[in-house]
């Protein structure tokens, strides 16, 4: 703060509006919505107060509720191991291609169509043989007829199905975040490690991997918080179904604002949800800081 | 010096944020404020209220019309295209903004905007129980008034505005009156060689069987808009309860959805499915998306309200498509029972801003509608009465065929979330979505019901 000269309250007056706009916009709606979880409330009559009841019926009645948790965290767990997948092109990438851009752009173009798009594209690839879907169509035609899966409504496949989309489209994002990173390490380092002797796989455990960590946790961050919210595509694809196969948090919380009229249930699960992202963002945080002490 | 100066600034603008913000946040607020005063406004205007309606008042009003005819292909649109036309154009100072949706997604925008209390001044609303929640709100303004108007209450058909009336209110106005059939596509049948329409239960699986030999989809669904699957099991429930009224019985406490009636439903229904009655991968279909299966020719069945019947016949299968009576089940139910769907009905937001003009606008729309309708070829299960006659106007075989089960019909049911409240309503939903995909105990599926029907009462 002294190093930039200037009275601690003129930076309070500077970061104000965005601060409120943020309260107002983050804040309230979280604090109201943890209020709704403890009512018995259909969002339109008069609500009654429950206290926790809500978040009995979630953890011990819900036949929905703890699937859909396990498919959200298999989700996130999923998207975090594709990072790694990501990293290692990036590093390829940059060592063996001069202006690997184009590439990268084209890995990237996924990200930039709307997940609508992306869910009516997977579901005419994923349709059943009879109807012409283009997966099937090629297994059969290399002669893998037993192969074939009506990808998007058998209940146990279903859900892989939809994964295996969302680490498509996600792929180029998190392929240019570390892209990025691996490009700003300086040409000197490796220069210098490369009289050394470290070349190749060496530089890369010990120059790459170090200082890319920073960009690796911020990529790890979003690809977990943005499978916990997994719901648009979920939404266009299956809708959850069928009967609740594919449901994640998200789409059983909105399924029963909006579909079954329990506001108040639904303003329930989105308190837990909420505080699995805090839990886990300070986990991931932690581990992170604990691997930068390391490194540096 | 400066400092000062500075000072100051920094006051004034912090004091402008926290206004701005403060504003922000209480933006609802003031909304609501505003619904209270209109609420309150309209018995005054209603004394003055031919003198309001016939003169000209040269106030510029956009009335928000929320809808569910988004297909450009189909003659409901034209008709709310044209009607809002022709009525802005009669009315310089009127602007109607069309808010167009589908089905499904309509239903959660107002579930939305209600919640904030800012429904549209016109609204789509299905009948009894699932309009009930929005009237106990109070977010829709009664119509008795304006249905005394130019005569528009009597153009409905005898007790239709019932399923919409609650104390004595009438708080919607129907857009049709529907049954369930099954059409059928007579060449696909021919070409199977199946000579007539089944009568029992036992012949459609039957033909069924036939069709899937002969490659054919034999019944087209939609089942990712998970009524589509529930409206055709309702139908048989109809037949294996011996009659209508199976849930009005659960909701008075005098059956269980554990009754055999029920069970047996269930259990034909999944012989069905077993028999591959319906298209690979239907519960990843979307309602739309399934009806066009039927309407390009690649399915034999379709069993929907007829409120299709308008679209068939300006689909590439129009003339080539027939309608039964849903079969007997096990010898059980009558033909002549269907599955009722008294129409999507026509709301006006209790708090809308521009009340009157709202309301003038809707009598005008409903006394056209039945004339527009029939001009479209589009008024075969319309809930108004209309001069005309059907076969001399053009229609085709398959409406006049249709407008004569009408005259049939002694009797049935709602669908089940019109009956039930939406959260049991949607359990059953998912639960008969499940038995497109999996193999079900039939006794089972009847104890989910019963258990999400006594948690939910």
């Amino acid at each position: 703060m002294k190093v930039l000269k200037v009275p601690a309250r003129t930076i309070a007056v500077f970061i104000l509006p965005c601060l409120l706009l943020y309260v107002c916009l983050v804040f309230v709606p979280i604090l109201v919505s943890l209020y709704t979880g403890l009512l018995k409330w259909d969002g339109l009559t008069t609500a009654e107060f429950i206290g926790l009841g809500n978040f009995k019926d979630m953890f011990f009645n819900d036949p929905v509720f703890w699937p859909s948790v396990r498919r959200t965290l298999l989700y996130a767990v999923a998207s975090m191991l594709e990072i790694p997948l990501c990293l290692g092109m990036a590093i390829l990438l940059n060592r063996y291609l001069k202006k690997a851009n184009t590439l990268v752009s084209i890995y990237f173009t996924p990200v930039i169509l709307s997940v609508v798009i992306i869910g009516q594209l997977w579901k005419t690839i994923y349709n059943p043989t009879s109807m012409g879907g283009m997966l099937n169509g090629v297994l059969v035609s290399l002669g893998l007829d037993s192969w074939t899966h009506n990808w998007l409504t058998e209940p146990n496949i279903a859900m892989y199905s939809l994964y295996l989309v969302s680490l498509w489209q996600f792929f180029g994002y998190h392929l240019l975040i570390q892209y990025t990173g691996v490009q700003n390490i300086p040409d000197e380092l490796y220069e210098a490690a490369k009289i050394d002797g470290a070349d190749g796989f060496k530089a890369d455990r010990y120059i790459t991997l170090p200082l890319i960590v920073p960009i690796f946790k911020i990529s790890i961050i979003l690809a977990f918080i943005g499978s916990l919210q997994a719901f648009d595509l979920v939404m266009v694809m299956t809708g959850g179904g069928p009967a609740h196969a594919t449901d994640v948090i998200s789409t059983h919380m909105y399924n029963s604002s909006f579909m079954s009229f329990k506001y108040g249930y639904g303003s329930a699960i989105a308190t837990f949800l909420v505080v699995v992202c805090l839990i886990f963002t300070g986990v991931i945080n932690t581990i992170f800081n604990k691997l930068e002490k390391k490194y540096n | 010096m400066v400092n000062r100066k500075m000072k100051q600034s920094a006051t004034i603008a912090f004091t402008a944020v926290m206004a701005l913000s403060l504003a922000a946040c209480g933006n609802s607020n003031n909304n609501t404020n505003d619904g209270a005063k209109n609420n309150a406004a309209p018995s005054a205007a209603d004394s003055g209220n031919a003198a309001a309606t016939t003169a000209p008042s040269d106030k510029k009003v956009t009335i928000t019309f929320q809808n569910i005819y988004p297909d450009p292909a189909t003659p409901a649109y034209k008709m709310i295209n044209e009607l809002s036309e022709q009525y802005q154009k009669d009315h310089p100072n009127v602007t109607i903004e069309l808010d167009t949706l589908n089905t499904d997604q309509q239903k959660v925008k107002l579930k939305t905007q209600a919640a904030s209390k800012e429904v549209p001044d016109i609204t789509i609303v299905n009948p009894a129980a699932q309009m009930k929640p929005f009237v106990d709100a109070g977010l829709f303004a009664p119509l008795n008034d304006m249905l005394e108007q130019n005569g528009l209450k009597d153009t409905y058909q005898e007790g239709l505005l019932d399923y919409y009336s609650f104390d004595n209110n009438v708080y919607a106005l129907p857009d049709g009156n529907n049954i369930e059939v099954v059409y059928y596509n007579k060449d696909l049948f021919a070409q199977a060689g199946i000579a007539a329409p089944p009568t029992t239960f036992e012949e459609l699986l039957q033909d069924v069987k036939i069709l899937k030999d002969k490659g054919i989809t034999p019944l087209a669904i939609g089942e990712k808009d998970s009524w589509t699957g529930s409206f055709l099991f309702m139908n048989i429930l109809l037949r294996t309860n011996g009659g209508p009224g199976f849930l009005q019985d659960v909701l008075d406490g005098k059956k269980t959805f554990e009754d055999p009636a029920f069970v047996e439903a269930v259990e034909a229904f999944q012989q069905l499915v077993q028999a591959g009655a319906f298209p690979d991968g239907a519960t990843s279909i979307d309602a739309n998306a399934g009806g066009n299966i039927f309407k390009t020719g690649k399915a034999a069945m379709w069993s929907i309200g007829s409120w299709e019947t308008g679209a068939i016949d300006a689909s590439p299968v129009a003339g080539k498509v027939g309608a039964f009576q849903f079969p007997t089940v096990n010898g059980k139910g009558d033909p002549n029972e269907f599955m009722l769907a008294p129409g999507s009905a026509f709301a006006v937001s209790a708090n809308s801003e521009h009340l009157q003009e709202t309301k003038d606008f809707l009598n005008y729309f409903a006394s056209e509608y039945p004339k527009k309708q029939f001009e479209l070829k589009n008024a075969v299960g319309i809930g108004q009465k209309v001069d005309g006659d059907l076969k001399a106007a053009g229609y085709s075989d398959l409406a006049v065929n249709i407008a004569g089960l009408f005259n049939q019909v002694k009797g049935g049911d709602l669908a089940f979330d019109n009956t039930m409240n939406p959260a049991t309503a949607q359990v059953h939903l998912s639960s008969i979505q499940n038995l497109f995909v999996q193999k079900m105990d039939s006794a089972a599926v009847a104890k989910e019901h019963q258990a999400a029907f006594e948690a939910n009462k």
